[in-house]
């Protein structure tokens, strides 16, 4: 594994050092409209509390599937989108970052004036939302992007000097021929030449185009360069070319990563800490090796089991996954991934909507269900037409048809005619918890084999 | 045994159990700058029951390959060169009516006699008995006949091969109506072949043939029942198809929209309408690409157990090795338009021969490469107009001699069920050059 | 979606040692492609003949004083039929030479459609990118307006306004770029739109570039070419509503403009004399026609697709 660069800290613990990145109890919602007058009615919660650091000079990998927040969470710690709540810290130092996180545990409206205005101070100069002048254009020029789509990133109206050279141009940095030189060193750097400084996107290939963007990414030599699924659309072959590029110009300049990719073989390379999301939240993170070595998450699990590494001799079929992803608008309470979970537990967030959903795959009873009506997500009285039709349900929620642990979750089940009315043991979210020195997990489960309950 | 890349014969020995078998196939395309040699000399056999990966990068004309198969390229501004793609074709067992019966091995399906001969063999047949067609050559409406039929396809992105208009029922039962409206008429209790009014008005509606003073009368009382129960029929064959790929509830599935499904759906549902006829030969084109990595591992998983229990042949087709590595029997590597290499799945994991293939193996990134050292072949694909004689690979290739720059390799046999295309391995027959030295070069 | 190989030029060939080379190279490379249809080669001549005839009216005839753009009135040839000497395609009823009428037409017909593409041209624009970019509240009230504008059809709508405003031909302008702006800000708006979700315009704006260079470097170039194609078409169509105005009366009378020219000279057609409409009705005819044909041939060049592949 290659040395990660060390990390300009200005104190003297290793542990003690500057983020230049602090996501916060990250959130991202979008309205979902609807009606003639586009009321909202629902929310996508893309990201929905999402918190991690990144160093200096460190690349920080986050991996999950479609669905699971990943390319809105970059968009945001870029600055291309603002959050709904919680912040994306720039450059903060370990005791502003302390400070921070114990204001922000005293909920608000409780808090001290002084603590406020400390807030505010620390917001207007590192939240990435809310800094403004000097503050900002340091993080704009700091932080930048390169796409998956190598082809919808660049214009395909300008000719390549104009797009490497335009963040000089923005920022007034050089002009004319010291111009067209800086852009040249710059393609050099990505592994073009002066030959392609006049030509347009659509006349290179895939891999040449995604040079391009990172041409244009360092332009202004950054200390943070976002990285959105930047090698998806490629080749194996030429994303070879494209990863080793990107670790030696990380070598050279000192740049940190956030690489954001689906591909597991992918991060597992590039990463020195990885965070798996799902459905907007993070279920694992921590250090590469230690992780995908000892995976404390199921969903990890998954990921790692259907994605076989090739060169440790893959199995020939992966053991596989049930069920699909759930909607972002209405994600399952408790742990988000209870649902398609292998070894869910009694304690995972079991709730009336998993019962609508088992309904739905087991037509019969399905068909005779005239309304839910919820006292909460845990507890809701379920009427049909026939009271037969009530009374499978009874029966089917006490038998094998329905999972072990979902059958454990129902505090009390009792049917009045053709109403059936059912509680579940009501749970709050599952915290990420530690489980060896930076690494975390949310799940009830200790190791995976056993249960434990939550601390 | 050496199978010759170019030559202008397309009657040689193939080895028994083939179903289909590519010969010398070049399909080269008409552009501004000249003619792209896409697919310049492509041949492999898929044998029967077995899952053959096909495996490349862009530009290696995989996919106009696979489509070949079903004259599914654009003619212009493809241009057909030629070769042959030989199918051995099965018809349904006429003991069973397609349901498996002792005589066909429960399979439902019967290989077609020679045309020729009739069974015994002969020299059109190769001496197997069993007819084969030449697919790049047959009539139109032999192919109509064949496409969805005996060889079905499954596109890359299902939300662009359904069609949004069309309910999922109405999709699955398109095929049904054209190859399988017999059967339909059967469950529905009619006979087939009835040739009374009511038999041909049925007849006319099952094959979705009927017009509209036709479809009037359907319409009205005692015809009404009639049409009711074949439409009945069709929803319980189409509920079949469905829940052979694993979609519970396919009474509310088939009422759905495309839309309406996530990508993991949409694609078992192509795969239950390829599926729907039993078909020999299944076509997978990058199947899984648009795909998360744990809804693919569920399809692949699919694929493999509806490919035990239908007992076809499959053409796995993707860029991404480790999911050929999980699918397939055998693999044929493609690079620019033509085979590399092509071995069993452990030849090719475990000894590939072909430098490109070498490249490849050692380019997928993983936990035990060093960062920065992934082995990046270098250079680019070439551009395949008019290319001169010479192996593709030059330029890229770290072992690379003056021979591989003048003439073309020819695919040969290396060891039982191995072949590649290198003059490391197989080396000109009578050239007078000394034998170069493949010393790895040191960039 | 069959994989050609496409072939790259980026390294085969010879590499362009300025912008101004590439981007010219590009504009022959486009004329050249203009040039490969048949129709559209058909209608550039005769929009390049119509455009001399008009630039060039003061030469090619006697500019009838004080004001060219009134038809001549000569008392002594009135109704002569075309092949009288001086007098190649006829006189009107006044004695106005039909010749004199087409030229001079011409140059009404350039001076319409420029002044009036022009302004709705910029003001659709305008409109549209600003509904467009902004979105939101704003673009809906100027949908809202726009809406209501295109509720209402062309011919009929500018009728109303030529009605309303009284009969002269600038008023013909004002009511022609009331009733075509809006055409121009629906297509912009939505050319907008679709453009502003290229990942390339969330580069410009994660290198800091501001608002307003976003719009003029990355969201307007490539959101152009539609409207170039539909200011093409309207050239000819502009002329051929105008035209249709002034045949109902609403432009003024006696000038020298083709439709104008076409109904006075309607009455005398029942009594054998058709040259006097019939010429300046074909010169409407071949101008809308020339224009569409040469727009046709835009769209197509210009087309994204045919753009973007090579």
């Amino acid at each position: 594994m290659s040395t990660v660069t060390d990390t300009e800290s200005r104190e003297e613990t290793p542990a003690e050092t500057d983020y230049l990145i602090s996501v916060t109890d990250l959130a991202k919602h979008f309205p979902i409209k609807d009606g003639a007058i586009q009321r909202v009615v629902g929310q996508v919660r893309a990201v929905d509390g999402v918190s991690f650091n990144v160093k200096r000079g460190e690349t920080v990998g986050v991996v999950g599937e479609s669905g699971c927040g990943k390319t809105t969470l970059g968009r945001c710690v870029s600055g291309l989108m603002e959050p709904t709540a919680g912040g994306v810290y720039f450059d903060i130092s370990y005791q502003d970052l302390t400070r921070l996180e114990s204001i922000l545990a005293i909920p608000d409206g409780e808090r001290p004036e002084a603590m406020d205005a400390d807030l505010e101070e620390i917001a207007m100069g590192h939240r990435v939302d809310r800094m403004k002048g000097e503050a900002w254009r340091r993080y704009r020029r700091n932080c930048q992007i390169v796409f998956q789509d190598s082809f919808a990133s660049l214009n395909p109206r300008q000719l390549v000097n104009s797009i490497v050279g335009r963040p000089l141009r923005v920022y007034k940095e050089a002009s004319g021929n010291e111009l067209t030189e800086q852009v040249v060193s710059l393609l050099e750097q990505v592994g073009l030449g002066r030959e392609h400084l006049y030509r347009y996107p659509h006349q290179f290939s895939g891999g040449q185009r995604q040079r391009i963007s990172v041409a244009r990414a360092l332009a202004l030599d950054p200390e943070l360069v976002v990285l959105d699924e930047p090698t998806s659309a490629l080749d194996v072959s030429v994303q070879a070319q494209i990863l080793n590029l990107l670790h030696e110009l990380q070598r050279d300049r000192g740049l940190a990563y956030l690489f954001i990719t689906h591909d597991l073989q992918v991060v597992r390379h590039m990463a020195d800490r990885v965070v798996v999301m799902y459905l907007g939240k993070v279920a694992e993170a921590g250090e590469t090796s230690d992780l995908f070595d000892n995976p404390r998450h199921p969903y990890t699990e998954a990921l790692l089991a259907a994605s076989p590494d090739l060169a440790k001799g893959g199995e020939a079929m992966p053991r596989t996954l049930e069920g699909s992803v759930p909607d972002p608008a209405r994600p399952p309470q408790g742990c988000r991934f209870h649902t398609r979970c292998p070894v869910a537990t009694p304690i995972c967030g079991w709730e009336i909507d998993d019962v609508v959903l088992w309904l739905e795959d087991h037509p019969g009873v399905f068909e005779a269900l005239s309304g839910v009506s919820r006292q909460d997500a845990f507890e809701a009285e379920l009427s049909f037409e026939e009271e037969e039709a009530a009374g499978k349900l009874r029966e089917a929620l006490q038998s094998e048809a329905v999972p072990r642990a979902m059958r454990e979750a129902v505090e009390s089940i009792s049917v009045e005619e053709t109403t059936v009315k059912i509680k579940f043991h009501p749970v709050d979210g599952v915290e990420l918890t530690e489980r060896a020195q930076g690494h975390v997990a949310a799940c009830v489960l200790d190791d995976l084999g056993g249960v434990t309950d939550v601390s | 045994m050496t199978l010759t890349n170019t030559g202008p014969d397309t009657h040689e020995v193939r080895p028994p159990g083939a179903i289909a078998s590519v010969v010398d196939l070049k399909v080269h395309f008409q552009s501004k700058r000249g003619v792209v040699h896409a697919v310049d000399g492509v041949s492999f056999d898929i044998l029967d029951g077995e899952t053959l990966g096909l495996v490349g990068e862009t530009g290696c004309g995989k996919s106009v390959t696979a489509r070949s198969f079903l004259r599914l390229v654009p003619m212009p501004p493809g241009i057909a060169v030629g070769g042959a793609i030989h199918f051995r074709r099965r018809r349904p067992c006429q003991h069973c009516g397609g349901d498996g019966c002792e005589l066909c091995d429960g399979l439902g399906r019967l290989p077609e006699e020679c045309s020729q001969c009739g069974g015994p063999g002969c020299e059109h047949c190769d001496g197997s008995g069993i007819d084969n067609v030449d697919l790049l050559s047959i009539s139109e409406s032999l192919m109509n006949e064949i496409r969805g039929d005996r060889i079905a396809m499954i596109f890359q992105d299902p939300g662009k091969a359904l069609n949004p208009g069309l309910t999922i029922r109405e999709q699955i039962a398109e095929v049904l109506y054209e190859h399988r409206s017999e059967e339909i008429m059967e469950r529905a209790g009619f006979d087939p072949e009835a040739s009374n009014v009511t038999g041909t008005l049925v007849r006319r509606r099952a094959t979705q043939r009927d017009r509209r003073p036709e479809r009037i009368l359907m319409s009205v009382p005692p015809f009404r029942s009639r049409r009711a129960r074949l439409t009945r029929a069709t929803d319980e064959m189409v509920a079949e198809a469905l829940t052979e790929t694993q979609i519970a509830n396919p009474l509310k599935v088939m009422r759905r929209h495309p839309h309406e499904l996530s990508g993991g759906m949409k694609q078992r549902v192509m795969i239950a309408q390829a599926l729907a006829c039993n078909p020999d030969l299944l076509i997978a084109d990058e199947p899984t690409t648009a795909l998360d990595v744990t809804v693919q591992a569920r399809i692949l998983e699919l694929v493999k157990s509806l490919q035990e229990r239908h007992q076809a042949a499959v053409l796995y087709i993707s860029h991404d090795l480790s999911v050929v590595s999980q699918v397939s029997d055998r693999v044929a590597v493609m690079y620019a338009g033509r085979i590399a290499e092509v071995g069993t799945r452990e030849q090719i994991f475990s000894e590939p021969l072909h430098p490109y293939t070498q490249g490849l193996l050692a380019a997928i990134p993983s936990g035990s490469h060093e960062r920065g050292r992934l082995t990046a072949i270098e250079g680019t694909v070439p551009e395949l107009i008019d290319p001169p004689p010479s192996c593709r690979f030059v330029g890229r290739c770290p072992y690379e001699a003056e021979q591989c720059r003048s003439a073309d390799p020819i695919l040969a046999s290396f060891e039982p069920g191995h072949q590649v295309a290198c003059f490391i391995h197989s080396p000109e027959p009578d050239s007078s050059l000394d034998q170069p030295s493949f010393a790895r070069k040191t960039k | 979606m069959v994989d050609t190989a496409a072939p790259r030029a980026a390294d085969s060939d010879p590499a362009p040692d300025s912008a101004w080379r590439v981007r010219s190279r590009r504009v022959w490379e486009l004329t050249t492609s203009l040039f490969s249809n048949p129709t559209t080669i058909a209608g550039l001549v005769i929009v390049v003949l119509m455009i001399a005839m008009a630039v060039f009216a003061p030469l090619l005839t006697d500019a009838n004083m004080p004001d060219p753009y009134q038809m001549p009135r000569d008392w002594e040839t009135p109704r002569a039929p075309p092949g009288t000497p001086g007098h190649p395609l006829g006189t009107t009823n006044n004695g106005g030479d039909v010749l004199y009428g087409i030229i001079w037409g011409a140059r009404t017909s350039l001076r319409l459609s420029l002044i009036v593409v022009s302004l709705t041209v910029v003001i659709g624009v305008t409109v549209g990118s600003i509904a467009g970019y902004r979105g939101g509240k704003v673009d809906e009230f100027l949908m809202r307006i726009v809406d209501v504008f295109l509720s209402i059809p062309e011919l009929i709508f500018a009728l109303a306004i030529a009605a309303v405003l009284g009969p002269s031909f600038r008023n013909i302008i004002l009511s022609l770029a009331v009733v075509f702006w809006v055409k121009y800000a629906r297509i912009m708006r939505a050319q907008v739109i679709h453009v502003k979700q290229n990942e390339y315009v969330d580069a410009a704006r994660a290198i800091g570039d501001s608002k307003l260079r976003i719009y003029f470097k990355d969201v307007l170039p490539n959101s152009i070419t539609p409207i170039v194609v539909q200011a093409t078409l309207d050239m000819g169509n502009i002329v051929l509503i105008g035209a249709t105005l002034a045949f109902i009366g609403l432009s003024e009378a006696g000038i020298a403009e083709w439709g104008v020219l076409v109904s006075e000279g309607q009455a005398g057609i029942s009594s054998g004399r058709w040259w006097a409409s019939t010429f300046p009705g074909l010169m409407v005819f071949l101008w809308a026609l020339a224009f569409n044909l040469l727009g046709d041939g835009f769209r197509d060049v210009l087309d994204p697709r045919t753009e973007t592949t090579r």
